[in-house]
């Protein structure tokens, strides 16, 4: 039986908008708060683990923060990449490779490329994308085409995703540092204009900058740091079934319905046991189908139950309790501040927006579109 | 003033895996692979089959026919030319060879007409010397 794995330290830079701050600097300033939050010092940190966009990314990185990792970890698969780091970090740990690592990220999207909702780029005319990209396909597209496949093949409508984006700005109300704050009902979303038939403006995440830091260290460690509530890692899984849309097994279900049953497995849990989701938000869509995918309810049923309000703070599944990236934050991968989130709450630190009680919180990491997905299970409690 | 070189199209990057699909695309061919272990097809070209994994590869020409698996309506794309193309229409194409899907553009049909399901057909779009992009059209005209 491998050591008991927790989370010790999260920290969050400056946002959502920081035109003065480079990707570096923000990964900098939420490294150094995490390490405060956690009691630690650089020197302490043996491991790293990041995904970004720069040639040797994770070693730059390093250097920048003067530390000298002897484990690093760098999988990029877009918004699941710091889900597939807490897999890495989690089983390292576990079997003693290493004793504590930092979960680092950090972008200025906003700043750099501009509100273009992921239609500004372009993307690859090489590889698989060369196939789909001289279409005129954008990356919110892709995710629009399987949205469109969901409503015919269960009747999902486009109200129903709205109504995630409706509760998911609710959440946004509550936390001073979302990007948008004010209200919106189901009429603002769909009468917000059409990107790509049948996701409107409002159905898309937000472009934020930002910077994340999460830190993992052995239970006896974080016992002796004593200085917040133990949060554990109860399981963490990971799966990938496409990368071009064209090669989707299936527009209606995603790699999350392999990766979440077996994170689930690992920590112990059935999903009636969750109390908060922390679900990557990239597009309505995106939420709908994983509510499905990880056994919240029935496939098919991911509209019904979304709409029925159970993301509310005191619905059935409170998820996104941070406003999320439809409407807090999103620096372009968002799978760490899942994370931060899922541990605030489980500490009893989320203030006006705690889920009372919470003593099981998932972070769902997506990647691509709909492409690859990371699952991590929090608990208040060890799962062994 | 600085002008930019905008092109018409933009085009894939022709690799060996793939030359035969794109001469296929000049001569209005619509050249996909066929495994001989599974029997499958598949689209894009690979070295192996995507569906068992074999090595065992060989080239066919589709019928062109298929059905709209799903669609989309491109509204906003930032991206040179398509920004002075909107709206595009993208669907999933089925094609009628089995285990073959296609990302391609729909043509000479209104983004109101389209379906699921629609059964349409392979036309070709003169890009250069070396491609046409492969459009479908309603198989039947409205």
């Amino acid at each position: 039986m491998g050591r008991r794995v927790c989370v010790v330290g999260v920290g969050l830079s400056d946002g959502p908008k920081t035109p003065d701050m480079t990707p570096m600097m923000l990964q900098a300033q939420s490294f150094r708060r995490a390490l405060d939050d956690a009691g630690l010092q650089k020197n302490d940190i043996q491991g790293v683990a990041t995904a970004g966009y720069a040639p040797m990314h994770e070693a730059q990185t390093c250097e920048y923060l003067g530390i000298h990792p002897s484990w690093l970890e760098s999988t990029s698969v877009g918004g699941s990449s710091s889900e597939f780091h807490v897999l890495a970090a989690y089983r390292a740990i576990e079997a003693g490779d290493v004793d504590t690592v930092a979960l680092i990220y950090g972008n200025t999207q906003l700043s750099t490329s501009g509100r273009s909702l992921g239609t500004g780029m372009a993307m690859g005319l090489s590889g698989p994308s060369a196939y789909e990209m001289p279409t005129g396909m954008t990356l919110v597209g892709a995710y629009a085409i399987a949205a469109k496949r969901h409503m015919h093949q269960y009747g999902t409508t486009s109200e129903q995703l709205a109504s995630i984006a409706v509760q998911t700005r609710e959440h946004a109300g509550r936390n001073p540092h979302a990007m948008y704050r004010d209200p919106i009902t189901i009429d603002d979303v769909l009468s917000s204009r059409l990107i790509a038939d049948p996701l409107h403006k409002l159905d898309c995440c937000v472009v934020s900058d930002g910077g994340c830091c999460v830190i993992l260290t052995t239970e006896d460690r974080a016992r002796d740091l004593e200085r917040k509530k133990l949060v554990y890692v109860r399981g963490a899984a990971g799966a990938s079934d496409h990368h071009s849309v064209q090669a989707m097994p299936d527009l209606t279900t995603t790699a999350g319905a392999v990766s979440g049953p077996k994170a689930f497995a690992e920590a112990g849990i059935k999903p009636s046991d969750v109390d908060m989701f922390a679900m990557y938000d990239s597009f309505t869509y995106t939420v709908l189908v994983n509510l499905e995918d990880l056994g919240f309810c029935a496939k098919g049923e991911g509209g019904p139950f979304a709409a029925s309000g159970a993301l509310r703070l005191g619905g059935a599944l409170p998820t996104n309790t941070d406003g999320g990236g439809l409407s807090a934050t999103h620096p372009g991968m968002r799978g760490l501040y899942l994370q931060c989130e899922a541990v605030r709450q489980l500490r009893g630190e989320a203030g006006v927006s705690q889920v009372e009680g919470a003593e099981i919180a998932v972070a769902h990491g997506s990647g691509g579109w709909l492409s690859t997905y990371g699952t991590v299970v929090f608990g208040t409690e060890p799962a062994r | 003033m600085t002008e930019f070189f905008v092109p018409k199209h933009i085009v894939p990057r022709i690799t060996p895996d793939a030359a035969e699909f794109f001469a296929g695309t000049v001569r209005e061919e619509l050249r996909i692979q066929q495994c001989d272990t599974c029997g499958l097809h598949h689209h894009y070209p690979r070295m192996l089959c995507p569906h068992c994994g074999a090595e065992t590869l060989h080239w066919v020409t589709a019928s062109g026919r298929g059905v709209v698996h799903s669609y989309t309506v491109i509204r906003q794309n930032g991206v040179p030319p398509f920004n002075e193309q909107l709206p595009m229409i993208v669907a999933l194409v089925d094609l009628e060879e089995p285990g073959a899907r296609m990302l391609a553009n729909l043509a000479r049909i209104e983004p109101e007409a389209v379906e699921v399901d629609l059964e349409v057909t392979a036309v070709f779009r003169p890009a250069s010397d070396e491609y046409s992009f492969v459009d479908f059209r309603p198989a039947v005209s409205a």
